[in-house]
Order: structure tokens, then sequence, then C-alpha cells
């Protein structure tokens, strides 16, 4: 019995023909793993080395070289807190306490009781425009306040039932664009929208 | 995101920002987009469009200024296999966010522009290369890709030719370095990012072996302009040796930070002051980062500093990846620097032994300073480091910009490392939280 489905390994083992050359699938492969177990245990990755016909310890090495993959379980719901200077100077550590506080942790990484939540603090997120910032469910929260951090906390411990999955990403209807296009889109407004359960999988580099 | 932060209608890049759904083709291709595309394609010769971006006097945006048209030039014109045009879309230089900006207002602008590097160099397939938090980004660009193929702007007969051009994705996942370019090129084959040495360049072995030209985004959305209006027209804004228009991030201690675009030669006063509203009443300017973290600071008395390439390459600073982070005189530079060194020390891939040690120990002398338990040795021990990061020799620019932070801050406030360090007090306190 493997940890990842078959259908998901049958879909690794397509990856490494979309590339010049196959050892490229690598971190696509990891991504697809770590979306469906939610972080990526020695058997998950070993069992993409498999599919990949890697070597397990190159598949691990490069897995523990990036840090958005992750090693250890994370909360449904993670925030990464951006911490770096631009961030530092309008209040990013006021940020992170407010956020260890709202859903009860004490350091990076621990995961809260209900397994909702977990945080970590990340460098530059290339959006310092919008200080201070984190990026929680595949988004961008900007502007961020100890009022904003309870309300994105509190929205997702609302009961499934009421959570909307963000609209899925379609060509043919595109979604609104941030400030620019789209519906007028008032300050703050889209930070009500909670993620479903496991986010929606990642897109997926052949889609284009 | 939040209501956008920056120039709209702006000379060049920004010149359709701010139009209804300009993210989509119809309404891009509606104002002129992917006009010079189909010119390019089904006119024009490669070494037509090189010589008209050499005209242009277009310098990359990443970061190191280098002229673009001499670096697709490098490329070998009669290399039989593949080659390739990567993009760099990893924007991790803190400060800096106007790639991200530019990719969430209007995605075909890369697409055009990748497009049209890869048929200059003799290429069919662009890749991107996104950084793995961009996800917005990421899914506009995919849609958008996904729009020029149906169209028929992309794949194997763009625009009724016989030139197949293709534009492919791929995510990062989280590591600053994968910005320097062979670092980049290292994660794209699928393995740590870790700089190659040099030679050979990118251009003779770059992606998966093959010839590659390594382009910012911003570089590269700046070409259909350039190509729409001819090489000379671009030339005509700027300064003498640095043309054109670029976009500034703005950042930190400003009343409205946002991405501006500026052309060449402005003063940073109008930036920051002008555009950026300057610093909050009752506070003043000083210092700034004139590009990014990794570029040498300036004092709040050298705001009328003009954003001219080679006027700051002069000054021994650099206008980078554009990235401007002002700070006023309500924060700490030793705090500010302390940070900049952690996120140096944790960003460094360690294959450089300069670069790994040196800014470990910057970190822990920072430490010990902002506990109170620094003295008249950790001053010397920073210049010692500085020093050793700044030459280090390393394979890449990162120990560099490391000891550049440390360097520069303390040459420029001297007296704010001493009283932290010989008389265990701060005149600004910690770093306040804005009110
Ligand atoms: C440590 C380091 C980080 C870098 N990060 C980026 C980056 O995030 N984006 C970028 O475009 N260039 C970055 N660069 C510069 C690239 O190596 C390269 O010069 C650039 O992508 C070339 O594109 P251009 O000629 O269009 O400027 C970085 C360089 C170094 C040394
Ligand atoms: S410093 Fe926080 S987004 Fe750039």
């Amino acid at each position: 019995m493997s940890t990842l489905s078959s259908h998901l390994l049958d879909e690794i083992k397509e990856l490494p023909a979309k590339y010049p050359q196959p050892r490229s699938a690598v971190m696509p492969a990891l991504d697809l793993a770590q979306e469906e177990l939610g972080h990526l245990t020695p058997e998950a990755m070993s069992e993409v080395a498999g599919a990949l016909q890697l070597d397990p310890g190159y598949v691990e090495g490069v897995a523990t070289f990036y840090t958005l993959f992750h090693l250890q379980p994370v909360g449904r719901h993670r925030f990464y807190i951006c911490t770096n200077l631009s961030c530092m100077l309008r209040g990013a550590e006021d940020i992170v306490d407010r956020v260890k506080g709202a859903i009860g942790v004490r350091e990076p990484g621990e995961v809260s009781k209900d397994g909702l939540f977990s945080y970590e603090e990340v460098e530059c997120l290339g959006a310092c425009e919008y200080a201070p910032v984190c990026r929680l469910d595949h988004r961008y929260e900007v502007d961020l306040t100890r009022a904003k951090i309870d309300l994105l906390v509190n929205n997702r411990r609302l009961p499934r039932k009421h959570i909307k999955s963000r609209p899925a990403a379609d060509v043919t209807t595109p979604r609104p664009l941030p400030g620019s296009a789209g519906p007028p889109r008032t300050r703050g407004g889209r930070q009500s929208k909670p993620a479903p359960r496991r986010p929606a999988r990642p897109p997926k580099e052949s889609d284009g | 995101m939040a209501e956008k932060r920056g120039t709209v209608g702006g000379p060049v890049l920004t010149e359709w920002f701010g139009k209804a759904k300009l993210h989509t083709l119809d309404v891009y291709e509606s104002l002129g987009g992917y006009s010079a595309l189909r010119k390019v394609v089904t006119e024009m010769t490669a070494a037509q469009v090189i010589d008209e971006v050499k005209m242009s006097g277009l310098r990359g945006r990443g970061g190191a200024d280098f002229p673009t048209a001499t670096k697709w030039s490098f490329v070998p014109k009669d290399h039989p296999g593949p080659k390739y045009i990567v993009v760099n879309a990893d924007e991790s230089e803190p400060g800096s966010a106007k790639d991200r900006y530019l990719l969430e207002n209007s995605p075909h602008m890369l697409i055009e522009g990748a497009a049209i590097a890869t048929f200059a160099i003799g290429g069919h397939q662009a890749w991107i290369y996104i950084r793995g938090e961009y996800d917005l980004p990421y899914e506009m660009l995919r849609d958008a890709i996904a729009e020029a193929h149906t169209k028929g702007y992309l794949g194997d007969h763009p625009f009724g030719s016989d030139y197949p051009l293709d534009v492919r994705l791929y995510r990062g996942h989280g590591a600053y370095i994968c910005g320097e370019e062979t670092a980049l090129l290292e994660s794209l084959e699928g393995k740590r990012a870790q700089p190659r040495s040099r030679p050979p360049f990118p251009a003779v072995k770059g992606a998966w072996g093959l010839p590659t030209a390594v382009n910012n985004v911003e570089t590269l959305a700046t070409v259909p302009w350039i190509m729409r209006h001819g090489g000379p027209e671009y030339a005509k804004r700027g300064t003498e040796k640095a043309k054109g228009t670029r976009i500034v991030t703005v950042s930190g201690d400003v009343q409205k930070p946002g991405n501006y675009e500026i052309e060449i030669g402005v003063t940073y006063r109008h930036i920051i002051e002008e555009l950026a509203g300057g610093a909050r009443p009752g506070h003043k300017i000083k210092v700034f980062w004139p590009g990014g973290s990794s570029a040498k600071v300036l004092p709040g008395s050298m705001l009328d500093t003009s954003t001219d390439l080679d006027g700051l390459k002069a000054l021994g600073t650099m206008g980078g990846s554009g990235g401007i982070i002002v700070m006023d005189d309500s924060h700490c530079v030793v705090k500010a620097a302390a940070r900049l060194l952690r996120f140096y020390a944790h960003e460094s891939c360690g294959k450089c032994t300069p670069c790994r040690v040196g800014s470990n120990w910057a970190v822990r002398t920072y430490e010990r300073i902002l506990a109170n338990e620094g003295s008249e040795t950790e001053l010397g021990l920073l210049e010692r480091v500085a020093d050793g990061l700044q030459n280090g020799r390393c394979l890449c620019g990162l120990g560099d910009a490391a000891g550049w932070v440390i360097e520069s801050t303390m040459r420029h406030f001297r007296g704010e490392y001493e009283e932290h360090c010989l008389r265990h007090t701060c005149s600004v306190g910690a770093v306040l939280a804005h009110a």
C-alpha cells in the first residue's frame, strides 16, 4: 500500500515528458505529493523518486533545499508572514505576535490543536508596497493589522458549509484582477473569503 | 490584491495599466498588444529585432544593467539544436515588487516580450521561472498563455508563420538564490539551486546545457513597446547611457508606497517625496536603499541623487532591481542591517565558504550587539566580516551584497553603531510599529 494515491503516481510518471530533460519534473512532482498529503514524508519522497526513476536521496536533497516544501506536518491554513525589512518597518513583528495569539501556538511550524493553522516567518514576498503582508491559502493578504488577522483566523474557523472555495482559474471567464481590472473591490474586501478544506490543487506547469 | 498602488497610464510599461480587463488577450490586443510579435514573426529577421533593441539602449532590469541586445547576440546563431529564453520571474530581492506589479496587470506583455526575445535568439521556447509564492501571477500567466495558444499567436504557426513559438512556466519553491541566473538554471533542471561557475556562460551552456539568455520580467515586458515604437523612440527617454523608463517599488516609511514608472535620471527626491508622498508628518528620511536591499545605502541627505545607472555605480551603489526601501528617523539602522544580514545568511546556498561563514558570523555579531553585549571588538569584527564578504570571490553576488549592507550602513551611520556597541543605547529605541 503506497502513501501516495495510485492516480497521483500515474500523474507523476507523466511529468518528465513535459520537460526538455526528465529531471526537471522533480519539483512539480513533489508539489503534487505535498498537495495530496499536506507535507512530504520520507515514504512520499521515495515514492516520488521511484515514479521518476531517481535516487531517493537525490529527491530528498532537492526537497530540503527549498522552503516551500514542508517536511513536517503543517496546519491546513498556513500563514507565511513576511518579516523582511519593508514589512518589519510597518509592524511585521506585531503581526507575527498576533498570529501566534490568534491561532494559539508558540513557535513557527507548530500546528494549532485543531489542526487548522500554523505559521512561518518568511523573507520578502515581493509585495512590499502593501506591507505588512502574508501569504495564506495561495493568496496574499495585505495591509495587515491585528484586527485583520483575527478576521482571517475566525473566518477559517467557520463550519465548512459556509466556506466557499475560490473560483477556479478559467480562461474564458477571467477572474477579477488585483486592483486594476474587474469589478471594483473595496480595500480589504476579499479577505473574508476562506479557502477550501485542502487548498485547491495548485495549477500545473503543463496546463499552459 | 487590494487597490493598485502605482503608476497607471505611464509613458511605456504602464501605458495601458488601469484599462479594464487588460489581462485578457482581447483587451490587450485591442490596445495594440501582439502587433509587435505579429510584425516580428511575419516580417522581420532575428538580426533586425536585435538591432532595434540595440538602438533602444535597453539594459537589463534584473539588477546587473547588462545591455539586452548584447546579451541576445552572445547566443550562438549557428547552434543546431534548441536554444532558450529563460525569464527570471523569481523576484525575491527585498524591496522589489515591480515584476509582480507587471504580471498582475498585464501578463500578455511579458508573454509577447518573451516570444519576441525567443525569435531574436533563434529559439522556439521560452521558460518563465516564477517564484512559488506568486500564485496569482502564475495563474494569470497560465491562463494568458492558453489564450495566446487558442488565438494562434503561440504554437506551431504563430500568426500563420512557420516559426514555432512556445512559452512555458516553471514554478520555484522558495529560495532567494534562485534569482541568480545560474542558480535559477540549476533549479529549472530539477536540482538544488546553487550557482554555477562561469565560464561557460549561459549564452553557450545554459538551460539543460543549451544556449540560453536569461532575462528579467521587466526587461522583456519593455520589448513589445520598443518594437512598436522603434528603438530610437525609446532611447529618447532616460539619460545619455541609461535609456528609457523603469518601474521602481517604493516601500517602507513613506506615505504612498507603490510601484512607479519613472524616466531613468529623475532624482530619488522626486520619487520618494513627490510620487511616494515623502515621510510621515513629523518624521525625516534617514536612509534609503536605492536599488533593492543589495544596493549600498544612501543617507537622507543624498535624496537629490539621480537614478542614472552609471551615476549610481560611480557612487559605489546601484539601481539594481529598482526596489527603493525608505527608512525614517523613528527606526534604528543597526536593527535594520541586522535583519538584512539574517536574510542573507538564511539565503546563502552554502556553496562558497566566505559567504556561508561570513554571513553567519555577521548575524551572531549583530545579535550580540542588539543584546547589549557589543564592544569595540564587535565594531572591528563587523568591519572585517564585511571586508571578507565583499572580497570573497564567490560564485555569485549574494555574499557581496551582505557585505555591502554592513559596510555602507557603518560608513554612513557609524554613530548609531558606536552608540549600540560602546554605550549600549539606541537613540531611536527598538523598531517601532507604525501607528
Ligand atoms: C543573489 C542574486 C539574486 C538575484 N535575484 C534576481 C531576481 O530575483 N530577479 C532577476 O531578474 N534577477 C535577479 N538577479 C540577477 C540575475 O542573475 C540576472 O542578472 C538577471 O536575471 C538577468 O536579466 P536582465 O539582463 O534582464 O537584467 C539576481 C542576482 C543575484 C546575484
Ligand atoms: S518586505 Fe515584506 S513583502 Fe517585501
